[in-house]
């Protein structure tokens, strides 16, 4: 059992999550991201049951291409924040941002943080690489002179890496598609609620071999946010509490060195996550898994103890992931078929299946969830969250 | 311009201009004797300032490859393969570069690096099979 100081143990179960909001996902909002981030905001107040007079936190996650809490504080009128963050980073940061947001409520430095991600990740700044700029990191210039730039590619050779160590095929990529496109389906807010099959996936494009169309997520216009505060202040609120059991971030290896590419950052902070909360994989009633592309995914089921290693694309396809299987995944469908507002909405999911909210998707009695970040490629970092049912 | 030119910074410059003179060289810690790849200022194994370059021959094996399908790169749009190579002097690095060879890589192939010169000044470091080194001009060009 991996050692959990004292201090730790007291944070445990200390903060909660008291109210989600989202604005509508689409391919093109038509507003700027400071609008979405405000409306995502006061979404979320509302569903606390809170009212933005009484928000003292802000905290985002972005990589130059949305509002900060420097400017939506001033939007909303909110012109006294004693704690804010502004945290550079993609996927891999998400769950930190709120992790984060729940230490500054522990300590005592805010009592009420709204975190949010706005972006217009298709109308105005593709993530999936075409017609940007590249990022400023001195590891750029060791593979974009090759045409090696974008994430679907980055992400494709770690898959066939997987793939030639342990058998993964295009069919248990396939099934996982498959699987949370039936969530979708079930899901109002998904912007892909037509059901496939693994003929659909396997005659979609390619986009990078072994990448097919259907293996990236959606690219998204959207925003999302959640409201952390004390268990205590959570109670009296409008909504049942979700609690935070466990936040952890770290880890990571970079795309030039790296002993295995095929175990990401997620197995090294796993044992810390669950030793926090005192749970284990058996323990995880459903889960909501970074899903920037099909492998992502199963990758993780392994580093995060769901499967043998290597054994996460026949798990996927024993059913295993489906809302009736053993482990319940991506619920809401994902960044492949809800939409992709960069690991917000995952953590938004986990928390409408602990209230059992989430309608004709929802995984009955599910008490305890994981959600997490990118697992470590491409920015060598990762993050997740253990939330409880109150 | 197509593709991307690289944008050496105070660590790699020196590396990006051996390559233009097609050598290729690894740092040497002065103090415990590790290689490393890419270039930077301190040994992650002792932490210390001091190296000087190694020559060597640039070797490795084949870890994973990708064929791009879509124009993520500006000017192109035709398939390109991209592979991801374990130094063999640096086990712990992972290397890129486009594919010289007719046909697809193998996991694990034992593969040498090819000086592509691109112009006077810029010289990229592609990979083939380690038992055919010698390019005819025009062969499955790499993009940039
Ligand atoms: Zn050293």
């Amino acid at each position: 059992m991996t050692h959990v100081p004292k201090r730790l143990l007291e944070f445990t179960d200390r903060t909660a999550i008291a109210g989600v909001g989202y604005t509508p996902f689409s391919k093109d909002s038509g507003v700027s991201t400071l609008t979405l981030a405000c409306r995502a905001v006061l979404a979320a107040l509302e569903d606390a049951g809170l009212t933005p007079d009484e928000v003292d936190g802000l905290a985002t996650h972005r990589v130059g291409d949305s509002a900060p809490p420097t400017l939506v504080g001033p939007a909303l009128g909110l012109s006294d924040l004693s704690w804010h963050l502004d945290q550079f980073g993609g996927g891999s940061v998400s769950h930190a941002v709120v992790g984060q947001a729940a230490l500054a409520v522990a300590a005592g430095l805010a009592e009420v943080v709204v975190c949010y991600r706005a972006i217009n990740a298709r109308s105005e700044f593709r993530m999936g690489g075409t017609g940007r700029g590249l990022p400023a990191s001195p590891e750029v210039q060791y593979q974009a002179p090759y045409g090696y730039v974008a994430p679907p590619q980055q992400f494709a050779m770690y898959a066939r890496a997987h793939m030639l160590r342990y058998g993964t095929t295009a069919e248990h990529f396939g099934a996982l598609a498959v699987t949370q496109r039936a969530n979708a389906a079930k899901n109002p807010r998904a912007l892909m609620r037509t059901p496939i099959t693994l003929d659909d996936y396997l005659a979609s494009r390619w986009i990078a071999e072994p990448f097919r169309l259907l293996d990236c997520c959606l690219e998204t216009d959207g925003a999302c946010a959640v409201v952390v505060t004390t268990a205590e202040r959570a109670r009296s609120l409008r909504r049942h509490p979700v609690l935070v059991s466990a936040a952890a971030w770290g880890g990571g290896t970079s795309h030039l060195s790296c002993d295995d590419p095929t175990v990401t950052a997620a197995a090294a902070l796993a044992p810390r996550l669950y030793a926090q909360a005192g749970v284990g994989p058996a323990d995880i009633d459903v889960a909501e898994l970074y899903d920037c592309f099909t492998y992502s995914v199963i990758v993780q089921l392994e580093d995060y103890g769901f499967c043998p290693k290597g054994e996460g694309g026949p798990y996927v396809a024993s059913g295993a992931t489906a809302l009736d299987g053993a482990l319940p995944v991506n619920t809401h469908g994902g960044f492949l078929s809800e939409g992709y507002v960069h690991g917000v909405n995952h953590i938004a999911e986990a928390v409408s299946q602990l209230r059992g909210e989430a309608g004709d998707r929802q995984v009955p009695g599910a008490e305890v969830a994981l959600s997490t970040a990118q697992p470590g490629y491409v920015l060598p970092a990762t993050s997740a969250l253990i939330l409880r049912r109150a | 311009m197509p593709g991307y030119r690289p944008e050496p910074d105070r660590d790699s410059r020196a590396w990006w201009d051996r390559l233009a003179r097609h050598e290729f060289a690894v740092q040497e810690c002065d103090a415990c004797g590790t290689l490393r790849f890419p270039p930077r200022a301190f040994c992650a194994a002792c932490r210390q300032e001091g190296w000087h370059w190694r020559e060597t021959v640039p070797e490795g094996t084949v870890e994973s490859w990708i064929v791009s399908r879509q124009p993520f790169v500006p000017g192109h749009r035709d398939p390109y393969l991209v592979v991801m190579v374990r130094l063999t002097a640096v086990p712990g690095a992972l290397v890129y570069g486009n594919w010289r060879a007719e046909r697809q890589p193998e996991a694990g192939e034992r593969v040498r690096g090819t000086f592509t010169q691109v112009d006077e000044e810029l010289t990229v470091l592609d990979w083939a099979p380690e038992s055919r080194i010698a390019i005819r001009s025009g062969e499955n060009s790499p993009v940039r």
